[in-house]
């Protein structure tokens, strides 16, 4: 079964600064990683593989540092890895992705399944997964937390919804976009490093992308307009006392008791 | 040694409230019980004070010393209260100066690679402080988040990477340190060579608060290290684990950490943070840091330490190089205490240090000892400096009495084990009151009467921080 996997590289969540002029995330100088969800896709994927053979190609649109998010996917486990690099691509949506993705996907020739991330955590849409699937115009099946197996052409899955699990099966080839349930992600063997740096891994531009329509491609095929970003204030507040000793504190008390009467909170 | 007492009466809190403030010196029973004790057992060795006094700056801490001195009222320094040794629980009452309040970082002298702070400044907001400056404290130990500078100088604290960076001591270029009679000395400062005196500064490093109280501090720093990774190697048995430790040394390449983990550690820690990785087979664990400046170079290192551990019969070499997977790892090592308080919260934390080639000897002793007293005993920490947390964990069938007596003589017979092999008790945590009636049993007679002879000289009346190292 030969898989497909696009993944994503994103800052570093826990220490993302933003500009406040700007309200954009401030990329400079911040640690990059594998988009977190995409891991448990990778992981997914190499188990199907494990289990049915066939191969597992990490795929990556981004600038040409993203690389070093597929050589880590490499180092996980899996087979090739392609990175989709080029200024035209520089500014897209997430329709103008999902398209060039699709694109790329065509490119490269016959495939049984794609499977996804939920969503990255930089952009949080979760719309590239199924976008890249109605440019292919396959089926798309999202939110998956388990993957029971192939059965006659079919795959055969359970869905996370709200009342609990759906169960379903789709014929392939198809997208499936994957929550943390499906697996636990491996973590790189230094077998998987050392091939990694051995590979070399090919950059596909606009040019080797085929039937690409210019049109569509980054800023200029983006419906998405930003028009303002906002990052929200905080518009509670709150008082802080200073308390040295007995008499201060009695104050404090007091001035406490007086705040919550006004605010109704005292029977 | 005098230890005759006397008591801090009325007049005494007076004369503290017009020295310090009044809101700085806590006498009431609530308050004093947060100063009382530290992160050994509360029941075992806690002790309150009969004040406790948070002086702003040295002059203060000296006045209070003075005041103590005169009085002869005993003087305990405490910083965070993170200690595992008792070092800063005042076992005679008397005066807690607590360095709480003294938390100004003073100066960054980026030309001399140096920072100025007061004792009281917590090490993570230093290490934070400098890190945005691109400079690096190296010294810090485990539980950076709470503990001061004060108490990583006093009790010369060391960490998961000493074994490149070396523990708290190398990077602390002075002190000003208020003595035991109340005057304020500096000890070093800001020059890299100085042999005009007798090093001081460094017999206060490590005196666990018994030769003065620290109030400012000159640390050295260094470029911080922007490349770092992971190996995680798994061993079917501890030998093979340790046993690789120096053939990595010995070849050059300086690890930030070598952190080892035995069998027991790995599974009840992987079982406590359900962690997936192929634990259940493993013997022991290696984590191995690497870190620099250079991404190639790590990654050439990392390399060449990995095919090491293979050539020498790893199971298997996972690597981690982002912050996510470094994380997850090092999750394993930090939540094994964590992890075996869910199974027994009783436990004696050790941090028996022996040389690196011995460790393999340790292992089975540990067993031993674990089936004779009835205790569990998982055995992991700094396997690159030789420094083992082999904890002592209350089987939780077992009655408390059972548990005091068994621990106590497990204890010794534990130090004993490591004395024969070349180690010592201590290794970071320090002496303080847990294992000061081991201490005469495994330093020489004449160390100890130099040691005595010192604190005498420093401290005639014994009032600065009595009962600890010493019995």
């Amino acid at each position: 079964m030969d898989i497909i996997v696009p993944i994503k590289q994103v800052p570093e969540s826990s220490n993302v600064k933003m500009d406040p002029e700007t309200g954009t995330v401030i990329r400079a100088g911040v640690e990059t990683v594998v988009n977190p969800l995409d891991l448990y896709a990778l992981e997914v994927s190499l188990v199907l593989r494990e289990r049915y053979g066939g191969k597992v190609t990490a795929v990556s649109m981004g600038p040409p540092q993203a690389t070093r998010a597929l050589k880590e996917a490499v180092a996980m486990g899996c087979d090739n890895a392609v990175l989709l690099s080029d200024r035209k691509f520089g500014g897209a949506d997430t329709c103008a992705t999902s398209y060039t993705l699709a694109q790329l996907i065509k490119t490269l020739g016959k495939y049984d399944v794609i499977i996804t991330g939920e969503r990255a955590t930089d952009g949080d849409t979760a719309q590239v997964g199924p976008g890249i699937a109605s440019w292919l115009d396959i089926p798309a099946v999202t939110y998956v937390s388990k993957i029971d197996g192939v059965e006659n052409g079919r795959i055969l899955m359970d869905r996370l919804v709200e009342e609990g699990y759906q169960q379903l099966s789709t014929a392939l080839p198809c997208l499936v976009t994957v929550v943390k349930e499906v697996a636990t992600p491996r973590l790189p063997t230094l077998k998987g490093k050392i091939r990694s740096m051995e590979l070399d891994i090919p950059v596909y531009t606009a040019e080797s992308v085929t039937g690409l329509n210019p049109e569509y491609l980054g800023l200029k095929g983006s419906p998405t307009k930003v028009v303002k970003i906002d990052t929200p204030k905080v518009t509670r507040s709150g008082k802080m006392m200073a308390v040295q000793d007995e008499i201060s504190l009695r104050s404090a008390v007091d001035e406490f008791i007086d705040l919550f009467e006004k605010k109704g909170l005292l029977p | 040694m005098t230890d005759a007492y006397n008591r801090v009466t009325e007049k005494i809190v007076e004369e503290l409230k017009k020295i310090v403030g009044p809101g700085n010196v806590l006498t009431e029973e609530e308050k004093l019980e947060a100063y009382s004790h530290d992160e050994t057992s509360a029941e075992v060795y806690g002790h309150a004070p009969e004040v406790a006094v948070l002086p702003l700056d040295a002059k203060q801490v000296a006045a209070v010393v003075k005041l103590a001195n005169r009085e002869k009222i005993p003087i305990t320094p405490r910083g965070a209260g993170s200690g595992l040794s008792g070092g800063a629980l005042p076992e005679y009452g008397g005066i807690v100066l607590s360095i709480d309040m003294m938390t100004k970082i003073l100066e960054l002298d980026k030309a001399n690679m140096v920072v100025v702070t007061e004792a009281g400044v917590v090490t993570n907001d230093l290490a934070t402080m400098v890190q945005a400056e691109g400079l690096f404290f190296a010294g810090y130990p485990m539980s950076l988040q709470t503990c001061m500078i004060g108490g990583n100088i006093a009790e010369n604290a060391g960490g998961g990477k000493a074994v490149k960076y070396g523990v708290t001591g190398r990077y602390v270029l002075g002190v000003e340190l208020v003595t035991p009679r109340g005057d304020i000395v500096q000890l070093g400062g800001k020059l890299v060579k100085d042999v005009s005196s007798y090093d001081l500064k460094s017999l206060v490093i490590g005196s666990e608060g018994t030769l003065g109280i620290v109030t400012k501090a000159y640390i050295k720093l260094i470029g911080y290290p922007t490349a770092k990774s992971d190996l995680l190697v798994l061993f079917k048995t501890p030998e093979e684990a340790i046993d690789l430790v120096p053939v990595i040394l010995a070849k050059g390449i300086a690890p930030t950490s070598i952190e080892f983990m035995d069998q027991l550690s790995v599974i009840t820690s992987c079982k406590y943070l359900n962690e997936s990785l192929p634990y259940e087979d493993c013997g022991a664990m290696l984590l191995i840091e690497l870190d620099g400046s250079s991404v190639s170079q790590i990654e050439t290192d990392l390399v060449q330490v990995g095919k090491l551990c293979e050539e020498h019969g790893a199971m298997e070499v996972y690597v981690a190089e982002d912050k996510n997977n470094i994380e997850r790892i090092w999750n394993v090592r930090r939540n094994i205490a964590e992890a075996f308080k869910v199974y027994s919260p009783t436990q004696s934390l050790e941090d028996i240090v022996v040389p690196i080639s011995r460790i393999p000897e340790m292992i089975p002793q540990l067993e031993r000892l674990g089936k004779k007293y009835d205790v569990q005993i998982p055995c992991y920490g700094h396997a690159g400096d030789g420094n083992l947390h082999a904890t002592l964990v209350k089987n939780p069938e077992s009655s408390m009495a059972d548990w005091e007596k068994n621990e106590a003589l497990c204890l010794e017979e534990l130090y004993k084990v490591t004395s024969d092999v070349g180690g010592k008790i201590s290794g970071e945590h320090g002496i303080g009151i847990k294992r000061r009636k081991y201490l005469k049993d495994i330093i020489d007679p004449v160390e100890l009467d130099l040691m005595r002879a010192t604190k005498r000289a420093w401290d005639p009346n014994n009032i600065m921080n009595p009962g600890k190292i010493f019995v």
